[in-house]
């Protein structure tokens, strides 16, 4: 099949072209850097079906991040049959920049000229056929949202791609084109595929060419010698990059007409700006932004008007939330209104999960079937499934807020604001989407750190990353909380899951700060990024988006937990004799003998040996939240059916969670304590598995698994004891101080001894 | 007048006179349009001053004061 | 035993041998390390093996 490859700039419509040409549903969104891996799809509209690949967005050819690396080596090596170049026509200087270098490959190419209703609708004019003659290949106008041009484009791709075309440099009436051409002659001469792109790169000397050219880098050596320029000295890499810019602004200046000729003009992105990255208010906006999303997603009083207002209960109003009428109400209202999140949440789980799933329990309660085959189906699958569903709709709507914070272009604004704080734990600004999108899941945030250019800075990331709850964590912070507030009577549930999102955030903090000053230390990498125009979410896009994560999370609850869960589910109901075991032999099981020899290394953290007899459940729930976290809950949830007796379950997981207490008689401290651990340590096995693939190197992925339980066994264990015994807190306090006085003293020895050598 | 562009105040612009900083920052700077002859506008700073928003080729770029410091400037009267 | 119940213990048992055999077929392939679940751009493009990382 023909292979068509997409390269551009960062956010310049790669991604929505390949959507339209390929009818994919690749995430879009408004950040530089969203895609961080090639994807392919197929394009059927032409004359042969032809393989669409779209590359990573990069700003060049050089080896400095490792997209620019994927993308650049893709075209070199797997030889695309056309390079289709997207140029974001509002921005046309800096976008051609990347395409004088694609054009000194040996590869096809042709250049898509996007966005051009935006270049109109401002008034401005270019004139592609004018472009197209300047640089000697096709240029097309299109539209990649509207889908406008999209067939011409193609159609002059496809016979370009026949035509075939060798390299071209712009460089070639500069001081360099004699080096350049005479490293080309020596690089032909050794059978060098794509000569003239590895000569301009060599001169440059590049450190991937100087590696696998080290003979011919003597011809570029001597010739430095011979030369000096008033302005760059020797400098190659300089002048090549100025020159390129030089050609650039010379010959395209006459291509684009402005209606408004001042040099800098400001834009509706300016006016937004002049607000939302003010140099007072822009820190405060970011957290309001925040805690709007919370309060949406989760708050039981919208806007807070029910405290307002004072409105009644149902009860007090007397209607009866028995009745189906009443059911429905309750979803909407009870003393306040709720806000968006929860009613969707409302009507999603004691509506349609509840009736759904009681009248197929009821189904199998009355089949007549034996004891087990009923305990099977009812206690193990459905319970546990059930436990995993009532979280889809807080899950969604979080999501939901997060895409459309990324395809307007604030996200790119928060890491502006937020860098600087950033810089003080050793990190860029840039970390932080990774980070923020380690709420909603764990394995798209870590294979997002590859926008990151340093490798250090990457692993400290990708290990802090499961510290921000994410989704499936979201279920055990709920449940937990919920029942810490309906068991004991005491506390706020929102107040604990805003404190537990707070503690994940200053483990994170603290973790981090910790290895950029001890395993991972380095230099602050470099902060310098585009910040995109903003502009309105697409609503296609944004179903799009939660289409594919709702899809995602059944597919996983219908597979690996419903397996999760019958495993479970036989592992405690039969002994190491393979007897089935009744429910009240539960302690018999295979699972509870397992799990009880497991308990005392819990004791430090509040559910070890302290609990009575059934304390292992809590040990068990954790071990099966390293599979996947929704795990926790749906084995709360076979626990509580199997321990007897649910208490009034009322809101997703807090009656298992509740009837677990009840069980086990631990305290206050040591759910949190279990909440805490199940924050900090190994992530689930998709999250394990990105790690490992992100890491690239063994000794990190194994230092990160240390690094985790390590860490989680610590943050447990300070919040069960300041919890039990507050005077532990200054304990803490002195350990960690002592800590920090230790590397810091460490690291003067360290650099003194450096100094010493030098 | 010359200066470097992280003195630069908010509003104020200027021609890029030399790019200095070492292999990647530089290479970095470059590839996003900071060359000599290059008009910059500091349009710009971030909450706590750092780092710094500026227009270029047409374009909002950041970048901090740490590697706006390697950036000479002439400036625009 | 009763016909369901054993068609129960057979559709228990393939489902969970069914994960087991798809993560090792997965494994195989070499795209086990996104099964991200998460409904993100990145599961479509992490199917794809990575050729410059394998060639180092």
């Amino acid at each position: 099949m023909i292979r068509f490859a997409l390269a551009g700039n960062p956010n310049c419509g790669k991604t929505t072209l390949f959507n339209s040409l390929t009818g994919s549903t690749a995430h879009v969104g408004n950040w530089p850097g969203v895609t961080v891996d090639k994807r392919e799809g197929v394009y059927k509209k032409c004359a042969e079906p032809i393989q669409v690949i779209d590359l990573p967005g990069i700003y060049s050819l050089s080896p400095y991040t490792p997209e620019e690396v994927i993308a650049r080596n893709y075209v070199l090596d797997e030889k695309p049959d056309c390079v289709i170049n997207i140029v974001d026509a509002t921005n046309l200087e800096r976008n051609l920049y990347l395409s004088t270098q694609i054009m000194e490959i040996d590869v096809p190419m042709v250049i898509a000229l996007n966005m051009m209703d935006a270049v109109e609708k401002q008034g401005d004019k270019i004139d592609a056929k004018a472009l197209e003659n300047k640089l000697g290949v096709p240029v097309v106008a299109i539209s990649a949202l509207k889908g406008a041009g999209l067939a011409e484009l193609m159609e002059a791709a496809y016979k370009a791609c026949k035509a075939g075309r060798s390299g071209k440099t712009v460089l070639e009436n500069g001081a360099l084109a004699h080096l350049i051409t005479d490293v080309k002659i020596a690089l032909s001469g050794q059978g060098v595929d794509n000569p003239l792109f590895h000569a301009v790169k060599l001169a440059e000397e590049d450190e991937l060419e100087v590696k696998a050219h080290k003979d011919t880098v003597k011809m570029v050596e001597e010739f430095k010698e011979t030369f000096k320029d008033d302005t760059f000295g020797d400098d190659f890499e300089a002048l090549i990059a100025d020159a390129r810019y030089k050609y650039i602004s010379e010959n395209f200046s006459s291509v684009v007409t402005k209606k408004n000729k001042e040099k800098f003009a400001s834009t509706k992105s300016d006016k937004a700006d002049k607000v939302l990255t003010h140099k007072i208010w822009g820190i405060p906006i970011f957290l309001v932004v925040l805690f709007a999303i919370f309060h949406l997603t989760f708050s039981e009083d919208f806007l807070y008007l029910g405290k307002i207002f004072g409105f009644s209960s149902l009860e007090e109003l007397g209607v009866d939330t028995e009745a189906f009428g009443g059911q429905l109400l309750a979803c909407f209202y009870d003393g306040a209104v709720f806000s968006p999140g929860v009613i969707i949440n409302n009507l999603w789980n004691n509506i349609i999960v509840e009736y759904a799933f009681g009248w197929l329990v009821n189904i199998i309660a009355e089949s007549g079937m034996s004891v087990w085959a009923i305990g099977l189906l009812n206690d193990g699958i459905i319970e546990g499934l059930k436990a995993v569903l009532s979280f889809l709709p807080p899950i969604l709507v979080l999501f939901l807020f997060f895409s459309i914070l990324e395809d307007s272009g604030y996200m790119a604004r928060i890491a502006f604001i937020l860098d600087r704080m950033f810089r003080k734990f050793g990190l860029s600004g840039r970390a932080f989407l990774p980070m923020i999108m380690g709420f909603g899941c764990s394995v798209p945030a870590m294979i997002n750190t590859r926008t990151l250019a340093d490798d250090k800075e990457r692993a400290a990331t990708i290990r802090v990353i499961p510290f921000f709850s994410c989704g499936a964590k979201l279920p055990i912070l709920t449940a937990v909380a919920g029942a810490i507030v309906a068991y004991f009577g005491v506390g706020n549930a929102d107040l604990i899951t805003y404190g537990m999102y707070l503690l994940g955030i200053v483990s994170a903090i603290l973790a981090v700060l910790f290895m950029r000053n001890t395993t991972l230390k380095g230099e602050t990498p470099p902060f310098i990024m585009e910040l995109p125009a903003y502009h309105a979410p697409q609503f296609k896009n944004l179903m799009i988006h939660l289409w594919d994560k709702a899809k995602h999370f059944l597919k996983k609850a219908f597979t690996i937990i419903v397996a999760s869960t019958i495993v479970i589910w036989v592992l405690m109901h039969f002994d190491f004799t393979w007897h089935f075991l009744e429910d009240e032999a539960v302690d018999k099981s295979i699972l509870a003998q397992i799990s009880m020899l497991f308990q005392p290394i819990f004791t430090p953290l509040g559910f070890g040996s302290q609990l009575n007899a059934n304390g292992w459940v809590f040990v068990l729930a954790a071990v099966s939240g390293l599979i996947a976290k929704e795990n926790v809950i749906a084995t709360f949830g076979v626990l509580a059916a199997i321990l007897g007796g649910v208490i009034e379950a009322n809101a997703e997981g807090v009656g298992e969670v509740a009837r677990m207490i009840d069980a086990t008689g631990i305290g206050i401290p040591g759910l949190i304590a279990f909440i805490a651990f199940n924050m900090t340590t190994i992530p689930c096995f998709a999250a394990v598995g990105t790690a490992k693939a992100e890491l690239m190197n063994n000794k990190s992925y194994h230092g990160t698994l240390i690094f985790w339980i390590v860490s989680s066994f610590i943050v447990a264990a300070a919040v069960y004891t300041i919890g039990s015994w507050w005077w532990t807190a200054f304990i803490w306090a002195v350990a960690i101080a002592i800590t920090a006085y230790l590397v810091v003293l460490y690291n003067k020895r360290a650099n003194a001894k450096l100094n010493d050598h030098e | 007048m010359q200066k470097m562009l992280n003195e630069f105040t908010i509003g104020e612009s200027g021609v890029v006179k030399a790019v200095g900083g070492e292999g990647k920052i530089k290479r970095r700077l470059f590839d996003m349009g900071i060359t000599p002859g290059a008009e910059v506008l500091l349009r710009k700073k971030a909450p706590l001053g750092d780092p710094i928003e500026i227009t270029i080729r047409g374009y909002e770029l950041t970048l901090r004061k740490t590697e706006a410091q390697f950036v000479t400037m002439e400036v625009k009267k | 035993m009763k016909p369901v119940e054993i068609i129960i213990i057979i559709a228990a048992a393939a489902i969970v041998v069914g994960v087991i055999v798809a993560a090792i077929i997965r494994k195989k392939k070499g795209i086990s390390s996104c099964d991200c679940g998460c409904g993100c751009a990145h599961c479509k493009g992490c199917g794809i093996k990575k050729p410059e990382e394998e060639k180092k």
